[in-house]
């Protein structure tokens, strides 16, 4: 089952379109969730409709703080559209005048807000003012940098690393699932959109989303026909499969329906996209796999339904490109991962948040306009798979035969099978085919196993000509929030055997510890106030260990764990990440 | 058609950088005040057609079955 949230802004400067876009909605049998800016509620026909959209179709009122202007705001917001971008003066004297003006017209708090993002300040001001808020608009899935390149870096919304799907926001980082009840903040936020788990990850989150006119921006329709706005849903309905359930929603903006400067189209082309795209949503409302829900409607389910704890994965295949490329999300409460199927099965993007990292944003704050959840691993923005000088963080198995490597990024595999619980989910991968020049091949079959308590474990299976094979698991990470690297000083690197543990500080002298049977390879990284561990299951035993620092042209660690596959053609490495 | 002065134009050298920057039109050319692409109308919407290219599946639905067995 499908549930679906169909969200609207009110707009003055473009009424009919709002009018029009609920009452495309209301003819197709389902309700939305109104927001109505602060100055929107000093428009009485504008509340007048509302109300009467309530009461005819079950739609909800919320407050949008999406743009902060209107009487008496003018002079405190002076033009700045974003809530998580004031200090926390000014974020509370904006939502106090937006909320108690909400409360005059509406006699009752909103129990439903909108913004493109709240950092753990916004979020904080927001209950205390209005503690009956349950449903925000919390975030817009990975974007960040992509989206400020191509928006001529002018657009100020960085807030990657987030739950794709709908989520309890914790308090110290609204991004960050909470654990329990003390560590939440309050709300149930859904994403800004539902986005392409395999698109937003490798390019701009924007184009590829939720919002048929965006794909217009994009460049992926031809004219009024574009399979894409419908393949999206399905990819969605695909992921009940593992979790049982699965969310989306929709949040066109009136400006997307009328001229726009993104778009080489009249208006008629994105008016009948999103037609077809309601059209689509009744029909699968008619075929019971779809229900319409306000956003508070949703935020009650939500938590009724959904324990703090619950692992959610996400199996991405590409489409737009038919490149059919696999791409594995896990999120839980201590980490979100991605797993890339096409480079054999290389973790191409980590967040341990484990590390519980505290964040807020604005003018006030260290972090200013960067409300992102901190990586370990983001292989788009930190270089991957070399391809031109030294590779960048990801994670990969080498194997090594005769002094000749192969490593299994260039091996692509798909993703077999999935399953998915409450004690965490499995992955399984096709085998990936290492060929060796001597032209002797080894197959690599990989399963993940990813528990609660930031537990990965990655057991390999080789098979095929393994004879003198060695082979090494390798974790090549940097904390970070955007492409550019930060300042790695105070991360410590360690080597642990029986006899002991060797340690070294990031120095940026591209130094190495080196063990020969290793009980842990380790490094301590307080950027993200986590430490990565790789340690051999039980029964593997690794021949030796690595752990090396990079230096200002390669400003990564690198940690490994090598087997003799003459010991064993199977072994299983854990990689633990912990606070 | 008398709508169609209302349609704006991205460089399409920009956008295959995946960077929105509008065009600005002097005497029938379009220029880009980023970088130095200029072309007529009509180039550029033969440059749209080569980016979009790339988006092999562009026009294939891939319902609900088809991606399980993608």
């Amino acid at each position: 089952m499908m549930k679906l949230n169909i969200f609207h802004r009110t707009d003055p400067g473009r009424y009919e379109i709002f009018k029009r876009q609920q009452d495309l909605v209301h003819s197709l049998g389902m309700k939305t969730s109104v927001f109505l800016h602060y100055f929107d509620l000093f428009q009485d026909h504008i509340v007048a409709d509302a109300l009467a959209y309530q009461a005819a179709f079950g739609d909800e009122i919320g407050l949008a703080l999406n743009r902060l202007e209107g009487p008496g705001m003018d002079d405190i917001s002076r033009g700045l559209e974003h809530i998580w971008l004031f200090d926390e003066e000014q974020k509370r004297q904006l939502m106090e005048m937006a909320l108690s003006k909400f409360k005059d017209v509406f006699g009752r708090m909103p129990t439903a807000v909108t913004s493109y993002h709240f950092d753990s300040s916004a979020l904080r001001i927001l209950k205390e003012i209005a503690p009956e808020v349950e449903g925000i608009v919390g975030g817009c899935f990975e974007e960040g940098v992509r989206v400020f390149h191509g928006c001529n870096h002018s657009w100020y919304l960085f807030n990657e690393g987030m739950p794709w799907g709908p989520w309890f926001p914790a308090k110290g980082h609204t991004l960050r699932p909470a654990a329990e009840t003390e560590d939440w903040s309050g709300v149930v936020a859904v994403p800004h959109l539902a986005r392409d788990m395999s698109l937003s990850f490798e390019g701009r989150n924007d184009f590829w989303a939720s919002h048929p006119p965006n794909v217009i921006r994009g460049m992926g329709n031809d004219a009024s026909f574009c399979p894409y706005d419908l393949n999206l849903i399905d990819q969605y309905r695909m992921q009940a499969d593992f979790n049982g359930h699965t969310y989306y929603n929709t949040f066109v903006g009136t400006q997307w329906l009328t001229w726009n400067h993104n778009s080489e189209y009249p208006p008629e082309v994105a008016w009948e996209l999103y037609t077809k795209q309601l059209t689509y949503f009744k029909q699968l409302k008619e075929q019971g796999e779809l229900e319409d829900l306000t956003l508070t409607e949703y935020a009650r389910w939500h938590k009724e339904s959904r324990p703090f704890a619950e692992p959610e994965v996400y199996l991405a295949k590409e489409m737009l490109y038919q490149s059919h490329k696999h791409y594995f999300w896990h999120i839980d409460t201590d980490l979100r991962v991605l797993i890339d199927a096409n480079q054999g099965g290389s973790i191409g993007d980590l967040r341990a948040y484990i590390g519980r990292v505290e964040k807020a944003t604005g003018p006030d704050t260290p972090s200013r306009e960067n409300g992102a959840y901190p990586y370990l691993i983001q292989s788009q923005y930190r270089t991957g798979y070399p391809n031109h000088s030294f590779d960048g963080s990801r994670t990969t198995l080498k194997l090594v035969k005769n002094g000749e490597e192969v490593d299994l990024c260039s091996t692509p595999t798909k993703v077999a099978s999935v399953e998915r619980s409450s004690a965490g989910s499995r992955m399984v991968l096709t085998p990936a085919k290492a060929v060796f020049p001597d032209g002797s091949t080894v197959e690599v079959e990989t399963t993940y196993t990813i528990e609660p308590g930031g537990k990965i474990t990655i057991k390999r299976s080789l098979s095929g000509d393994t004879e003198g094979i060695l082979a090494t698991e390798y974790f090549k990470g940097a904390p970070g929030c955007t492409e550019y690297p930060i300042d790695l000083h105070g991360i410590q690197l360690q080597v642990m055997d029986a006899t002991g543990t060797q340690e070294m500080d990031y120095l940026y002298r591209r130094r190495r510890l080196e063990v020969d049977a290793p009980e842990c390879v380790a490094a301590v990284v307080p950027q993200v106030n986590a430490r990565v561990m790789m340690s051999a299951a039980k029964g593997a035993k690794p021949s030796s260990g690595l752990a090396r620092e990079g230096n200002l042209f390669e400003p990564y660690f690198v940690l490994e764990l090598t087997y003799d596959t003459n010991t064993s053609t199977e072994f299983s490495t854990c990689l633990i990440i912990t606070a | 058609m008398s709508d169609h002065h209302r349609i704006t134009k991205r460089c399409p050298v920009c956008f295959s950088r995946d960077i929105d920057v509008l065009l600005t039109q002097r005497d029938g050319i379009w220029a880009c005040v980023k970088c130095s692409f200029n072309g007529t109308e009509a180039e550029i919407r033969g440059m749209y057609r080569d980016i979009q290219k790339k988006y092999h599946g562009m026009i294939e639905r891939y319902t609900l079955e088809d991606q399980r067995k993608l």
